[in-house]
């Protein structure tokens, strides 16, 4: 039921458009129907694939590059007070300055001579903020009196990352990879639009393009596969989640 | 010869709450002693600062290395994420002994507390007094010569209590070491320590010694016993008997 009921809604939806689009008389390059969407995705199949490849890469490398950051930020910042409270600000700064208004500058300094690092650049400071948030809040709020037991055991600063701090966090770190998972993506798909040139051929790149073009049902189909990507992502970590918590997590109880 | 002692020792808490006053008391090396008092009035806060896990405000501690401590918390206090075996042996596994060892006496200590049949178990399947006997295995399993044991038998029905009393005994004995052990029950005070002291008000008003005649058989008949927690609710509250029963 789950997942039927979801399906068999979107099949309606779909079935609606198809019959309204053509009994309204709508124009392709306005609003193509499902078929003929279906039909640029076949056609265009490798070229998209290619495309939604290149995203795949940039998304992935910048995602596992924010959790690898976060999750090291995050224990210098539990284990040195002085260091987080020099840095922190910096974090923020780079928080809240909108992407896109820094991604040009990026595509200046590392863009010139490698375009996929510097969208990866982009895409992984978008997706940095959030795991590091979660991160820390999950190491900072392990039960004290694990922690008293951990020094009565006379446990090295290292023995009480591994055998209590991460696993405690690991619940708000997942919460974070799963923002962060999106957040990879729409990062991906904002540094495809402002490097904006023929060198980027991701599937952001392919919607401008297509758009250009007015080839509306293409660009439907890219828009379909980033959706499609986006979901797989979220789906993915969800049941990394799952895997790793499900045995001993309340939110897991049934 | 005192495994421990509090000289004058103040503990104030980083909201400015004393919680422990000018405190002095000693610990003598195999002894065993009850700590009883009511609610707030700073038994664990005592513990915690023999641990050295608060440091005095005024005065100072005589502690041991607290390698040296087995401390059984007033909750169970467990890693959620560790099957009940793998609980037990955290601290075993940190101080790096062999695995022979470490499989050794975690089985002594799964039959100790009767929970060998749910080594594999995960706290959540547990219940709340299984818990807490997870973690006095915990604590044993360590066989450290001071335990400092809050509250471990309040959640636990009173056979198993009983039990769990006897062996406590027997631990000590056999191994010597130095317990002190935190009770809101007059009658397991009476009945597991060689003195009490009773605590109000973050002082210790009261040391009882508890006369050990009758000790071998019976003791809970025995008349030391009972001249024993009559005393002791007398300290405690003027003939009440706060914190009750058993
Ligand atoms: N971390 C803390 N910060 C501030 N005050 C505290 C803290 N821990 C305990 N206290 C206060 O210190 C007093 C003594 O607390 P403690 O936990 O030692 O009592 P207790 O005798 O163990 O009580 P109980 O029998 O209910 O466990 C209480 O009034 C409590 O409010
Ligand atoms: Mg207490």
């Amino acid at each position: 039921m789950r997942y039927l009921l979801p399906f068999l809604l979107g099949l309606a939806l779909l079935t609606l458009w198809e019959i309204w689009v053509g009994l309204a008389g709508v124009p392709v390059f306005v609003l193509p129907a499902p078929s003929l969407i279906l039909a640029a995705l076949v056609d265009n199949f490798t070229a998209l694939m290619a495309a939604l490849w290149v995203t795949v890469k940039v998304t992935l490398l910048a995602f596992v590059w924010a959790v690898a950051t976060a999750v090291s930020l995050a224990i210098v910042f539990t284990r040195a007070r002085l260091i987080e409270m020099a840095l922190y600000p910096y974090v923020i700064t780079l928080q809240v300055t909108p992407v896109v208004a820094i991604a040009p500058l990026i595509l200046i300094w590392v863009g010139f001579d490698n375009l996929s690092r510097a969208l990866v650049i982009i895409a992984w400071i978008v997706a940095f903020f959030p795991m590091l948030t979660n991160t820390v809040q999950g190491l900072r709020s392990v039960d004290p009196q694990l922690h008293d037991l951990m020094t009565l055991s006379g446990a090295s600063w290292w023995q009480r990352l591994i055998y209590l701090e991460l696993p405690a966090a690991l619940p708000a770190m997942l919460t974070g990879a799963k923002i962060s998972g999106g957040l990879a993506l729409i990062g991906a798909v904002v540094a495809e639009f402002v490097a904006g040139s023929g060198t980027s051929t991701g599937l952001a790149w392919r919607i401008i393009e297509t758009g250009n073009r007015l080839e509306i049902a293409t660009m439907f189909a890219s828009l379909a596969l980033l959706s499609a990507l986006g979901i797989f992502l979220f789906y993915l970590l969800s049941f990394c989640e799952w895997l790793l918590l499900h045995r001993w997590h309340e939110s897991f109880r049934r | 010869m005192s495994a421990l002692a509090l000289n004058a020792a103040s503990l104030r808490y980083d909201n400015g709450f004393t919680a422990l006053k000018n405190v002095t008391a000693q610990f003598i090396s195999g002894s065993f002693t009850a700590l009883v008092g009511p609610s707030g009035c700073g038994k664990s806060s005592l513990l915690r600062l023999l641990a050295g896990l608060e440091q005095p405000f005024i005065g100072s501690v005589t502690g041991l290395a607290q390698s040296q401590i087995g401390f059984v918390f007033q909750e169970p206090t467990l890693l959620a994420w560790r099957s009940v075996a793998d609980n037990i042996t955290l601290p075993l596994q940190i101080e790096g002994h062999s695995p022979n060892e470490i499989a050794a006496r975690l089985d002594e200590a799964l039959a100790l507390v009767g929970l060998t049949d749910f080594a594999d178990a995960l706290p959540r399947q547990l219940s709340g007094g299984m818990k807490m006997r997870v973690s006095l295995a915990r604590a044993l399993a360590k066989r450290p010569p001071v335990l400092l044991m809050d509250e471990p038998f309040a959640a636990l029905d009173e056979l198993t209590r009983f039990r769990l009393d006897d062996d406590l005994r027997a631990i000590w004995q056999q191994q010597k070491c130095t317990i002190i052990f935190v009770t809101h029950s007059v009658t397991e005070a009476a009945y597991l320590a060689e003195r009490a002291l009773v605590m109000q008000g973050g002082e210790i008003q009261k040391e009882i010694a508890i006369n050990q005649t009758g000790r071998d058989s019976g003791f809970r008949s025995a008349p030391a016993f009972t001249a024993a927690c009559s005393a002791l609710s007398m300290a405690l509250g003027h003939g009440t008997s706060p914190g009750g029963g058993a």
